[in-house]
């Protein structure tokens, strides 16, 4: 009797600590997911001049509500001196990630991958606001949207702009085409032009996530260590 | 930099109970099930000590539980947690744990409880009769999964925050276990306080069997505190950063050297050597030496969760 619970015991023991580290070992080593087309955006901060024209025009084509965004440009400066004065601007909204920290932490899949388009998006109707998904972007671009309850952010304009066939809100507010949009699965598409030539940055990739929100780094501004 | 609002901080301080609750469940009947197995076998139910985890442990793990639900954004739809699963999300894993826990504290309860319930359903309803013999014959299944899934929900609660890479504080592979010793500590504080509140002897043999196992665990929650920090600190950048925003000046450190370090580690484990010394056991004593330590586990999840989310990768 005593045995065989002992023996009991220890099976299950192996089983749970299998079972789990099956799961985990799928998340983080597991390929990717395929998708058919992988958008991507480009904020050249060279070309931005600030003007908030693309934050305007995504909160009336989204219906963002007042009080939360989903795109801000974030100002720092003024650097240098008068009249020879700059800032620098960088883009503030949805990277989405390859390797996506809030896709992976949702317990109910209401993030999701879209995989048509590689683009992060939130299922408003299964998500319940545990807001895992807010604590475990570490670009904290996501917010709990006040009318639906729902987790919210940028889906590069999938269900309104895109829909019609035309570019997100932001890039074709742009004054001053700061902005690139595109399928970096097409070699002919502006976004892979623009990357092949330019020298960009993306942010926090040490975390893994991969993120597609590329950026052309700002001359101006102050040397940092 | 206030304590309780800064930029980042998303989880607030019902996380923390809900999480403090779950690991008094899970610690309360781990050391149930060590009670019933090595000294108290049948009789188990008998005692004030037993019957008081017994009661701790479900209300606990509800009350938690209820409070999860009513934090959430939507809380008339967490059903949808239950229906839809996500094998990546630790939240998602843990619900199931926590869902096959309940289902299994109860069967566990009905065996403990097994004399009482077979003798009160003996005329009145046999059907519910057969269903707790079925039960009982597999009493000894039951206990060993039961004592599995406790210390997976003990280990849940850390690896839900260790998940956030966000925060480099967090995102560290101390926490789990940091939170299921401090979880097992704080459900034997709540079985010795429930016990002897019900009048349990403060010198009796439960009492003396839980307090030589929690010994052993305080030193081991120490040397996992001292690692986490320590860990932390060798990492560098944001990390480093983190740890010395924690536990330096300012509020929070006010809270984990007085509230933790000293109310919640020291003082229980001067206490239980005390005691260990000394002849007999008092009320007084067994009482404060509880409080102190469900006192210092409380602050403990406070004190990881605002401050984990104070600094960002």
């Amino acid at each position: 009797m005593k045995n065989s619970r002992r023996l009991f015991l220890k099976s299950a023991c192996a089983l749970v600590v299998g079972a789990s580290g099956y799961t985990v070992a799928q998340g983080p080593l597991g390929e990717a997911q395929q998708t058919t087309k992988k958008y991507a955006l480009i904020h050249d901060e060279t070309k931005c001049i600030g003007c908030d024209a693309c934050s305007v025009a995504c909160r009336e084509v989204n219906n963002v509500p007042e009080g939360v965004t989903r795109l801000r440009i974030e100002r720092k400066g003024p650097y240098g001196e008068y009249p020879e004065q700059y800032f620098r601007f960088t883009r503030h909204s949805c990277q989405h990630c390859e390797d996506t920290p809030c896709v992976k932490v949702c317990p109910t899949g209401a993030a999701y991958k879209d995989e048509a388009t590689g683009i992060v998006s939130v299922d408003a109707w299964k998500c319940v606001g545990c807001q895992y998904c807010i604590a475990a972007c570490p670009y904290q671009v996501r917010f709990i949207n006040p009318v639906t309850k729902a987790a919210d952010k940028c889906d590069f304009c999938k269900e309104t702009r895109l829909k019609e066939g035309k570019l997100p809100a932001c890039v074709s507010a742009c004054p001053t085409q700061a902005l690139t949009f595109g399928d970096l699965q097409d070699p002919d598409s502006q976004v892979v032009q623009v990357l092949k030539h330019t020298p960009n940055y993306r942010t926090k990739t040490e975390l893994g996530t991969r993120p597609k929100l590329f950026r052309i780094g700002s001359q101006d501004g102050e040397v940092r260590l | 930099m206030s304590p309780f609002h800064f930029d980042g901080l998303v989880w607030h301080w019902p996380i923390a109970i809900y999480l403090f609750l779950a690991g008094v469940s899970a610690g309360a009947v781990f050391f149930a099930i060590l009670l019933k197995q090595f000294r108290l076998g049948d009789d188990a139910y008998r005692s004030p000590f037993v019957q008081a985890a017994c009661i701790i442990a479900p209300l606990s793990v509800f009350a938690g539980l209820g409070i999860l639900v009513i934090d959430l954004t939507k809380p008339f739809d967490f059903w949808k947690i239950l229906v839809f699963y996500n094998p990546t999300s630790v939240m998602s894993v843990g619900v199931a744990v926590l869902m096959f826990y309940q289902a299994m504290l109860f069967a566990w309860l009905a065996c403990v409880f097994k004399k009482p319930l077979l003798a009160f359903c003996e005329q009145r309803w046999p059907r519910v009769q057969r269903l707790l013999k079925w039960l009982v014959s597999a009493e000894a299944s039951i206990t060993g999964i039961l004592a599995i899934s406790a210390v997976a929900l003990g280990a849940y609660t850390g690896f839900l925050l260790s998940a956030l890479t966000t925060y480099p504080m967090l995102n560290n592979p101390v926490l789990p276990l940091l939170f299921l010793f401090s979880g097992l500590s704080s459900g034997a504080a709540g079985t010795l306080l429930g016990g002897v509140l019900m009048k349990g002897s403060p010198d009796g043999k439960e009492v003396h069997f839980i307090h030589n196992i929690e010994i052993p665990i305080i030193l081991v929650e120490m040397v996992l505190i001292f690692t986490f920090f320590v860990g932390l600190i060798l990492s560098g950048g944001a990390s480093k950063i983190a740890a010395f925003r924690a536990i330096g000046e300012g509020f929070w450190g006010w809270v984990f050297w007085g509230g933790i370090v000293f109310v919640g580690l020291s003082l229980p484990l001067a206490f239980n050597l005390f005691m260990k010394a000394s002849a007999k056991r008092k009320f007084s004593y067994v009482a404060v030496t509880a409080m102190c330590s469900l006192t210092g586990v409380l602050l403990l999840r406070n004190f990881i969760l605002y401050t984990g989310q104070m600094t960002v990768a």
